[in-house]
């Protein structure tokens, strides 16, 4: 087994490339590659970076990203880099007969109207947040691509639904970064600074939250043994779901932040909820563990402290 | 008047309009509102897959080089009959995806003014209700024997609200319903319903058989003529100015059965002989009945051609050109 890994540079793609390292097989080959290597947006880079290689599987986390600001004014840019990125890649599995190719889609796709908890049959049902508009239906269109290259030429391409993750490697950046990393790094800097922990919002949303590591597990099981082309979300149970404040308390408590939380309620708290169900991945895996947030977020934190003059602030 | 292929004339005009797809069922029909009415003001180009590959970026830009369109109505795209489509869900997807990619971005690139595409009612969420409207596109995944090109189709509306938001570029798009008329794909495999009616009732005639219509002929259907959506869509190119759909239909009033339908051919073509409806034959879906009111809205006093007369028009033309029609 030879598995490429695009976007391989990036937060879940070194948390597989750390799962690797600790459990080697002597019949698994991991290659990992990101933008240096080969724009995607380009066919024939893509086609030479295929050919280097060839793999015999793929996992697909390469995208044109960004942080809602950026994705919500250059809609179009997200759109169609995306959909070349994506065309390019999932093509070339076709070409170099790809055994398996699985690639991450995001919460960000399923429809803005939705009745929560949502689940793998939702995505389709109804129009993305316009915010997220051109990023995510180019997400959409990997899974319409996944059945339509089953259909005409019987591959086997499918793709995962992961739920905010965090972990070392992030994006911390305070304006572009998720929740969680935007708020490890913030109680780093409170700590530094002797200043308190400013959140936007009260606090009060609910959202689910999981350890990149535990992403990459589950990513490397659906590489080799989930056998669908529909989708599957890969995500910790609602009862897990926390609130904002809950989230900023354990990350005060991993970074050992003593100093006050300020909670600015002038700041809109975003949606309230955003719950997936992870049923689907409960019935494959009822017994997988998943990682204790104390225990995520302490070795999250660690990691931003120990490097943070070369992670992305 | 429309401009010969080959060297475009630069002449001074408000308006240059490239239609891609120039040759097909709508296209001709636009050529022909156009030839009844030219205005000095514009010039429309009809395109078509010899004059360029619309798949292929390059040649799409060389296309945009050489006739500086001002407007462009996007007919283009791969189609097919049912079978085609199950097969090649794939290729529908891709290919299409391709080409409205690089005839909208080449149309932002190149200060085109107003860009309208050509959507479809067979895009629309399978499971819905009706009738159908504007609003409604996509609110659920489409059938699964075209996913494929009504997922590629949708996203041009996709990709028109984003060059709006982005660029306030005014590209939008129109959803006709049944269309019919000359120039039509009259095959029997691959075509649509009226011009599949049309050629077996034409050699039901020329070989003294009887006409075997498939199902039990109760479906109904709102049927458009190609005239009637050409009329419509140069209005919509001039004046519509929002960048969310409109379907273009007769109401559901003028909604027909598929046996009133083909009691119009058969009368259109004199045709004598026994009709069957073979009822071992899917039906298909009884209704997918459109909602024409935002049509209505912007033009309560539009007339659609007569069903009767639309329908004689076309048979005659096919008779008279059932040699080079396609089939």
């Amino acid at each position: 087994m030879k598995v490429l890994v695009t976007g391989g540079s990036g937060l879940i793609g070194q948390a597989i490339r750390m799962e690797v390292e600790e459990n080697p097989k002597t019949d698994e080959e991991w290659v990992f590659v990101g933008s240096k290597e080969a724009d995607l947006r380009d066919a024939k880079q893509t086609k030479a970076l295929f050919e280097k290689h060839r793999p015999t599987h793929v996992i697909h986390l390469a995208a044109e990203m960004g942080g809602m600001f950026r994705i919500s004014t250059h809609t179009v840019e997200f759109l169609r880099n995306n959909l070349l990125i994506n065309d390019n890649v999932l093509y070339n599995c076709y070409a170099m007969d790809v055994k398996k190719c699985v690639t991450a889609l995001t919460s960000a796709i399923f429809p803005c109207d939705s009745v929560f908890p949502v689940d793998e049959s939702n995505v389709h049902d109804g129009p993305p947040h316009e915010s997220v508009s051109g990023y995510s239906w180019s997400k959409r269109m990997v899974d319409v691509q996944n059945l339509a290259y089953n259909k005409q030429h019987g591959c086997k391409f499918t793709s995962v639904v992961p739920i905010n993750c965090f972990g070392p490697y992030d994006n911390f950046n305070l304006k572009d970064g998720n929740v969680m990393p935007a708020l490890i790094h913030k109680a780093y800097l409170a700590k530094k600074n002797g200043e308190a922990l400013p959140v936007w919002g009260t606090g009060s949303s609910r959202r689910q939250f999981m350890y990149s590591r535990d992403l990459a597990r589950l990513m490397m099981w659906t590489v080799k043994e989930y056998d669908e082309i529909d989708p599957i979300i890969l995500a910790v149970g609602p009862e897990d779901e926390i609130s904002i404040k809950e989230a900023t308390e354990l990350v005060a408590e991993a970074m050992d932040f003593q100093g006050e939380i300020a909670y600015d309620t002038t700041k809109s708290d975003g949606q309230f909820r955003k719950t997936c169900s992870n049923e689907k991945l409960r019935k494959y895996l009822p017994d997988f563990e998943f990682t204790p947030m104390k225990e995520a977020l302490k070795a999250t934190c660690d990691w931003l402290s120990q490097h943070y003059e070369e992670a992305r602030t | 008047m429309a401009a010969q292929n080959g060297e475009a004339k630069r002449t001074k005009v408000t308006m240059r309009v490239l239609v891609t797809g120039g040759t097909g069922l709508v296209g001709q029909a636009i050529r022909r509102v156009v030839e009844e009415q030219p205005s000095e003001d514009e010039e429309w180009i009809f395109v078509s897959s010899k004059d360029a590959d619309l798949t292929d970026t390059t040649a799409t830009q060389a296309l945009f080089d050489k006739h500086q369109p001002t407007h462009v109505i996007h007919l283009a795209a791969m189609v097919g009959g049912l079978f085609k489509n199950l097969k090649y869900n794939l290729d529908f997807l891709r290919n299409n995806i391709r080409i409205n990619d690089n005839v909208l971005h080449l149309a932002y690139e190149n200060g085109v003014r107003k860009c309208v595409s050509c959507l479809s009612t067979c895009i629309f969420p399978d499971k819905t209700t009706y009738p159908i409207d504007e609003t409604m596109v996509h609110n659920g995944p489409p059938h699964e024997s075209n996913f494929g090109y009504s997922h590629a189709k949708r996203m041009i509306d996709v990709q028109n609200r984003a060059y709006y938001v982005q660029h306030g570029c005014t590209f939008t798009s129109v959803i006709p319903t049944n269309v019919f008329g000359p120039h039509d794909n009259f095959s029997l495999e691959d075509g649509h319903v009226v011009p599949g009616l049309m050629h077996k009732v034409y050699m039901a005639k020329r070989d003294n058989k009887p006409l075997t219509v498939w199902g039990t002929g109760s479906p109904r259907r709102q049927f458009i003529y190609s005239y009637d959506l050409a009329r419509l869509m140069v209005w919509v190119l001039k004046d519509y100015q929002e960048v969310d759909p409109i379907i273009l239909s007769v109401g559901e009033e003028d909604e027909i059965s598929i046996k009133e339908c083909a009691e119009l051919v058969v009368e259109a073509m004199d045709f004598k002989g026994e009709v069957i409806y073979d009822t071992t034959k899917s039906d298909g879906q009884f209704k997918k009945t459109a909602s024409n009111a935002k049509l209505r809205k912007y033009q309560p006093d539009f007339k659609f051609t007569p069903i009767k007369q639309a329908l004689k028009e076309t048979c005659d033309w096919f008779a008279e050109n059932y040699d080079i029609a396609r089939k």
